[in-house]
């Protein structure tokens, strides 16, 4: 994922690196896709995009490593610089200002008072699955990241490019974001706040 | 409890609040020895207990309600086959 030391694998060995160790991780490549984009067809396309890109590439990938990491990124990069320019969506978040607001003493205050475990058993619709569809793609992407999939913060550090203390910082605002929707939806379905 | 050794308390001193310990926790980045004091910790703290079975059911309810959907068979093969032509072109 860093510089690497360029490999040089024979067709054979590029069509064995690419069956058994790209094309396992195509479902959750395709899930990602789909949650940046919030379009099966755009998805395909960025999959596709990814993939291609991957075996094009497949000499800065040294066998046995965490092909998966690779994977994401690739998509990742490709979201930013052909699918966003293409569909001129900026980014809306401010770093700087969730950084400051992480640090600050007012982050234990942040608290989402009427959602409860109770409340999330009824939750058995498309509601976690809308609650983090509306999350800004950069909030979204390390939910997806870490909670679906599982990354480690250093996993996600480069995949994102961006230090482990931002990896952190985001995910916490990420979090506290999608527990606010939880609750509207909670309290939609009629759950009061009946208990602190 | 304010006794015992915090292994949560970085290189500069200062000490995380409960949400940023609860979010090593819970993604599985604590040390054994934080996971140790997390959980005594947790047991006098009821802000953090709550948290932490809220923050459980959410994650698991993220993993199991939002992903799972296979690709299509019909992208895989167009990927094979976008590759094999490339290949031979």
């Amino acid at each position: 994922m860093e510089e690497t030391i360029k490999q040089h694998y024979p067709e054979k060995e590029k069509n064995e690196i690419f069956n058994n160790e790209f094309l396992p991780h195509i479902s959750s490549m395709y899930n990602f896709g789909y949650r940046l984009t919030l379009d099966r067809d755009d998805a395909k396309d960025l999959v596709q995009d990814t993939y291609l890109k991957a075996y094009r590439f497949i000499e800065s990938f040294q066998k046995g490593t965490n092909a998966k990491a690779w994977l994401f990124r690739i998509l990742k990069n490709s979201f930013i610089n052909d699918y966003r320019k293409k569909t001129k969506e900026p980014s809306k978040v401010d770093y700087q200002e969730v950084e400051a607001y992480y640090n600050s003493e007012d982050v234990d205050r942040q608290i989402t008072p009427d959602l409860r475990v109770e409340s999330l058993k009824d939750m058995i619709g498309d509601e976690i699955s809308n609650a983090l569809n509306s999350l800004d793609v950069d909030f979204r992407t390390v939910i997806i990241l870490c909670d679906l999939e599982g990354f480690k913060y250093e996993e996600m550090a480069k995949i994102l490019d961006i230090p482990i203390g931002t990896v952190r910082s985001r995910l916490h605002r990420a979090r506290n974001l999608l527990k606010e929707k939880l609750s509207e939806y909670a309290k939609s379905m009629g759950y009061k706040n009946t208990e602190l | 409890m304010s006794k015992l050794y915090n292994p949560f308390i970085l290189s500069d001193g200062s000490k995380p609040s409960c949400m940023q310990m609860l979010q090593l926790i819970l993604d599985g980045e604590a040390s054994h020895e934080q996971q140790e004091y997390f959980k005594s910790h947790m047991d006098q703290c009821s802000p953090c207990f709550k948290s932490y079975s809220l923050d459980i059911k959410i994650k698991e309810l993220l993993k199991t309600r939002c992903r799972g959907e296979s690709a299509p068979i019909e992208l895989i093969e167009q990927i094979k086959m976008q590759i094999s032509q490339n290949m031979t072109s």
